[in-house]
């Protein structure tokens, strides 16, 4: 817990800093008439994620200290890493794929196949939850919201 | 009050299509809220997008009988399962479990639904007394106490919706500055764009709130199926004896009646979310008890207190929002964003300009509480075969959903890669306990805080005295001060702020 509120609060921060002092300044625009200038609002929105981040980062830092924990560790469950990390790598996959071909058209083998990977083994559950959601979402788009096959 | 608006109201809220809309949120709810894992803000932000071709006033409607059906429906599991649908059905599970493994399911579901409907009407009856008189207060309040009153939610919500307050105001902090993204009303040049045309309205609210409330949810729910993958559910039997009886009925009533009470005040305060509710009441029901022994052992008593509580809490949440336009949970925020969908401005201003689409969700919501009781009673058998469903088999489809709902706004791939990249901040802000409850609050209030900042600031000619003539600015201000004091000496010293929950 001290480790992982070090880490989270120093980005955190680095993400306020980083607003501060290139987004705000570049991106946010401004107006020397108006009395309120446009980067006053985002600015007090990173400086509140550098305070709070900074503070938070600290607090871990000195508990990490204290009871002599490293800010490294080499005890990486790599299995549970992966495990975590492959729904995002399916769904983006899956986003690629979207620019391309319609979701209408592919959401069965989208749904059907994180089914298997996950463990189920039963075809007719794998077939009914994969078509039943798209046979839905085909009725919504198209008869329903009648914006056509999304 | 005019009568004529309110009984054109009750007329719309009982048409066909009334019934069909806000049964079927009414349903849906129920399903969702019965299968653990899936929560109210789930459901809420994959439903968004469905109700782009209904009247504003079945589209409210529905997903505020969605609202209620995932409060009732996440009792099922909680007493069959001992694994709730909602944080808030925890204290259910506390006595609804035991009972159940007495041999008393059915009973401890009526119990659980009775409790349910009570709590839900009585709240609401409550919401159309204040929340009408509060709107008409609120109608002269003027920027500075606007913004005031926004700053102080910002804070509580901060404080009380679990981790640590500096963790909160963190999450808040980021909230603000992509809540500011957009094209700045004032200059009308783009703001922190990135030369990206996608974003001159802004961070899309629906790929905001699937992503880092659905998407991340999903990911999380599938990353503990490593760990996790076991559910023994308690089968219903066919058993004379196993009802609720009127002795049985005459007991609870109070203790329903009490955490309606409870319930309702609880979900007024913005940041305090049914869980708080649900167990402060339990606690004050055992407190109050004969035999405060026999709780956690399956009293009935247990399951009344938790249930009434945390079902008051959802209508109680929409004073604030009505009365004022500040969403007090993730929910009524989600509620907000569905609103100005259909081109309304939720707050006080709704019962100035649409009156009657006011009286109608009331109507609308009275309609819900009588639905949840029919298909809670009458689906009981139904409900309890839905807590069988492996957790495994969900996750791909509610995916599959987030995404379609994204393709069905015409975001597309743009659209997406945002939801994904919420998806991942959700993520993370789950794993490291920081408040995406105070996250989305911010995000959505942003845009109404900066304007009654500007116009405070534009009227006072920047003197800071003219408040001293606002006493209720003043007031606000100062609890803002008093709140994040007392927020930040409590986290030094404990760790932890005043609660931990999260506000759903």
């Amino acid at each position: 817990m001290p480790r992982s509120d070090f880490w989270s609060g120093l980005a955190v921060a680095g993400f306020g800093l980083l607003a501060l002092l290139w987004m705000i300044p570049n991106y946010a625009g401004s107006n020397p008439f108006a009395r309120m200038p446009p980067g006053l609002v985002p600015s007090i929105g990173a400086w509140l994620m550098v305070v709070c981040g900074g503070i938070v980062a600290a607090k871990g830092l000195v508990q990490m200290l204290r009871a002599g924990i490293a800010p490294f560790t080499a005890d990486l469950h790599w299995g549970a890493v992966a495990w975590a990390a492959w729904p995002f790598a399916y769904v983006a996959v899956a986003i690629w794929f979207m620019s391309f071909i319609k979701i209408t058209w592919f959401g069965a083998f989208l749904i059907g196949g994180m089914l298997i990977l996950l463990g189920e083994r039963r075809w007719w559950m794998i077939l009914g939850c994969s078509v039943v959601p798209v046979a839905l979402l085909y009725v919504l788009s198209v008869y329903l919201m009648r914006v056509g096959v999304v | 009050m005019d009568f004529s608006a309110v009984g054109a109201a009750a007329a719309e809220a009982l048409t066909l299509a009334s019934f069909i809309g806000i049964g079927g949120g009414v349903l849906l709810g129920y399903i969702v809220g019965v299968i653990p894992g899936l929560s109210r803000s789930v459901a809420i932000s994959i439903a968004i997008p469905m109700t782009f071709y209904m009247s504003p006033f079945i589209a409210i409607s529905f997903l505020i009988g969605l609202s209620k059906g995932t409060a009732a429906g996440s009792a099922v599991s909680a007493i069959l399962l001992n694994a709730p649908g909602e944080a808030s059905s925890a204290a259910t599970a506390l006595d609804g479990y035991p009972m159940a493994k007495k041999g008393k399911p059915k009973t401890a579901l009526q119990i659980g639904l009775i409790a349910s409907v009570l709590g839900d009407i009585l709240a609401t009856i409550i919401l159309i007394f204040v929340a009408i008189p509060f709107a008409r207060v609120a109608l002269l309040f003027g920027p500075y106490e606007m913004a005031a009153i926004l700053a102080f939610a910002l804070v509580f919500i901060a404080g009380l919706s679990g981790g640590s307050i500096f963790k909160g105001l963190a999450a808040g902090g980021l909230g603000i500055f992509l809540g500011t993204i957009g094209l700045d009303n004032q200059t009308g040049l783009p703001r922190l764009t990135f030369g990206y045309t996608e974003l001159m309205d802004g961070m899309p609210l629906i790929a905001v709130a699937i992503g880092t409330l659905a998407l991340s949810e999903m990911f999380v729910q599938s990353e503990k199926l490593r760990y996790d993958r076991e559910n023994m559910s308690v089968a219903l039997k066919k058993d004379s004896s196993d009802r609720i009886t009127w002795p049985i009925f005459r007991n609870i009533l109070p203790t329903i009646l009490r955490g309606t009470g409870v319930g309702t005040f609880v979900g007024a305060l913005p940041g305090l979310g049914p869980s708080v509710g649900s167990f402060m009441s339990y606690g004050m029901a055992q407190k109050a008890a004969k035999d405060p022994e026999t709780f956690g052992k399956g009293n009935p008593k247990g399951i009344a207190a938790s249930e009434s509580a945390d079902n008051a809490v959802i209508p109680a949440a929409l004073i604030p929002l009505f009365g004022l336009g500040i969403p007090g949970n993730v929910s009524a925020a989600l509620l907000i964003g569905a609103f100005a969908i259909h081109g309304i401005t939720v707050g006080p201003l709704l019962l100035r300009d649409n009156p009657e689409l006011l009286y109608s969700i009331f109507a609308g919501m009275i309609l819900a509480s009588v639905i949840m009781l029919a298909l809670g009673w009458f689906g009981l058998m139904f409900f309890a075969q839905i807590t069988r469903v492996p957790p495994h088999v969900v996750i791909p489809i509610v995916i599959f959903f987030c995404l379609a709902g994204m393709m069905l706004q015409g975001y597309g791939t743009f659209g997406l890669i945002i939801l994904m990249a919420f998806a991942l901040l959700g993520y993370l802000m789950k794993k490291y306990d920081y408040s995406f409850v105070t996250f989305l609050v911010a995000f959505i209030i942003t845009p109404m805080l900066e304007l009654n900042l500007r116009q405070s600031i534009i009227l006072s000619r920047g003197n800071v005295a003219i408040l001293l003539d606002r006493p209720i600015a003043l007031f606000f201000i100062a609890c803002t001060a008093l709140a994040l004091i007392t927020l930040i000496i409590r986290t030094f010293r404990t760790g932890k702020p005043a609660a931990n929950a999260p506000a759903d």
